[in-house]
């Protein structure tokens, strides 16, 4: 290509690839499996609405806006914009049994951006509820779980001096894990966690 | 005198006992008063929020009652305590149900969740409370205009509707000490801490990319306020060398490292030494 004063600013070749020549073997990539309807479970999408900050659920228009915004949607089977979309066909299974819920960084970024005002990160979290009621959790997620149900924290002080050192209490003033254990103990993380006790 | 209830979290004590003390040191510098708050311990996390919603929200909703008793408001220099307090009282503020069921449980103790103190970040209270006029009275040791990038950390910034908290508070406040904020493409992406116990290697990975776009818009220092972003970004660049044989030497300092040394106290006062990454040539940039 040349510009009006016959300067030469770039140079275009058409390369014929392979591909072309080649038998196409599947379907294309950009249809996915049919959704088998029976396996539908038209109710989840009423039971996400729910729970907290679930109700903007059916506002979503699927845009993919969240998708756009998701820091690491490029390494997700189903995207965002793709789980919002199975929770309000009722892919109940699907959306609580994917590892895409577990993984999310939890930094709002998709909410943030909803147009539609959909809170994706904090239905997700409820998501994730829904699958721990059915004790599907990331087995260091059940350890933390269980740090927290027998130690009630998730870091215990070892090295105070160097609390010491910067003129601090050597253990943490008011510091009382009764509580928190106490809590746990009667509430999800118990039936999660306490097993082997 | 500003009195606050200081929710120091499980993991500043145990892995930032420098951060802790540079915060009491900036805080006695502007008459703060920070009171550690009794018979607390761990937020939970967003782990915890993940598989038990009404474990996380009875925990900190009994943080909150135990300052609605005394009548001042939390602080704290974590990010994800901050979180998971803003959350769970922005939740009981528009849940009437919710907080009826969570103060029966509550009661048994004596405490109520009002809703009348509420949960901060430190470097909030250093913006409304003290503000930027009176901090910069009090720069003795102004920097000279180094470059600093800001890693303020995904629960500090959003949701915005329920952290109410504006990026520009901490710029000003990198700003007033003679720093320059160095802007840079990734500043709203996340640490990757919360995806460590699931995935390892994409944890590093968004370390990587945070540092990365951090050093090629030129900083020459980061700050964080949180003690997991401050493991992903300063002690992580260890890990870094080993996984991606790359060399970050990107020193990153809690905000109060940072506004101490400016107000003239000095690098053992803020626990200089105690990061991971050497944070000394920080010195070289102080005014007198």
């Amino acid at each position: 290509m040349r510009t009006a004063t016959g300067e030469v600013i770039c140079r275009m070749h058409v390369v014929y690839t392979m591909a072309e020549t080649e038998e196409r073997t599947g379907p294309p990539v950009t249809l996915i499996d049919p959704i088998d309807m029976s396996k539908l479970d038209t109710k989840f999408r009423e039971e996400i609405k729910s729970m907290p900050n679930g109700e903007e659920l059916s506002a979503c228009f699927a845009c993919s806006t969240c998708t756009a915004a998701c820091p690491i949607a490029n390494i997700w089977k189903y995207k965002p914009h793709q789980l919002i979309r199975m929770m309000l066909l009722g892919m109940r299974e699907e959306v609580l049994m994917s590892n895409e819920i577990w993984l999310c960084l939890t930094c709002y970024q998709c909410q943030e951006r909803c147009p539609q005002k959909v809170r994706v990160t904090d239905i997700f979290f409820d998501c994730k509820n829904l699958a721990a009621e059915q004790g599907k959790v990331p087995p260091k997620v059940v350890a933390l779980a269980k740090e927290l149900l027998t130690k009630g924290q998730l870091y215990s002080v070892t090295a105070d001096w160097e609390r010491e050192d910067m003129g601090l209490e050597p253990a943490v003033p008011g510091l009382s894990v009764e509580a928190v254990k106490t809590i746990l103990g009667s509430t999800r993380t118990k039936r999660l966690a306490g097993g082997e006790e | 005198m500003p009195v606050y209830n200081l929710y120091i979290g499980c993991s500043v004590p145990v892995n930032y006992p420098n951060y802790e003390a540079a915060m009491h040191r900036v805080a006695q510098a502007f008459d703060m008063e920070l009171l550690y708050m009794e018979g607390v311990a761990c937020c939970g996390s967003p782990n915890l929020r993940a598989i038990d919603h009404m474990g996380w929200v009875t925990v900190n909703a009994r943080t909150l009652a135990i300052a609605d008793k005394n009548g001042h408001d939390i602080v704290t220099p974590c990010n994800g305590c901050f979180g998971s307090l803003k959350d769970v009282y922005h939740l009981l503020k528009h849940d009437d149900k919710l907080r009826n069921k969570i103060n029966q449980v509550l009661k048994k103790e004596g405490l109520e969740f009002k809703g009348t103190t509420t949960p901060r970040h430190f470097v909030e209270t250093l913006y409304n409370d003290i503000g930027i006029e009176e901090i910069e009275r009090k720069i003795t040791k102004p920097l000279d205009g180094v470059g600093i990038a800001i890693h303020y950390g995904c629960h500090l910034l959003r949701p915005v509707d329920v952290t109410e908290f504006k990026p520009e508070y901490l710029k000003e406040l990198v700003e007033v000490t003679g720093a320059t904020v160095v802007e840079y493409p990734l500043w709203k992406q996340c640490c990757g801490a919360t995806v460590l116990p699931v995935d390892e290697s994409l944890g590093i990975r968004l370390a990587r990319d945070k540092l990365k776009s951090m050093k090629e818009a030129g900083a020459v220092f980061a700050t964080v306020v949180c003690p997991a972003c401050g493991n992903q970004l300063d002690l992580q660049q260890l890990g870094l060398k080993e996984s991606y044989g790359e060399e970050y030497s990107l020193p990153v300092l809690l905000y109060p490292q940072i506004l101490g040394l400016a107000i003239g106290l000095d690098e053992q006062a803020v626990g200089l030494s105690m990061n991971r990454v050497p944070a000394n040539p920080i010195l070289s940039h102080l005014g007198s």
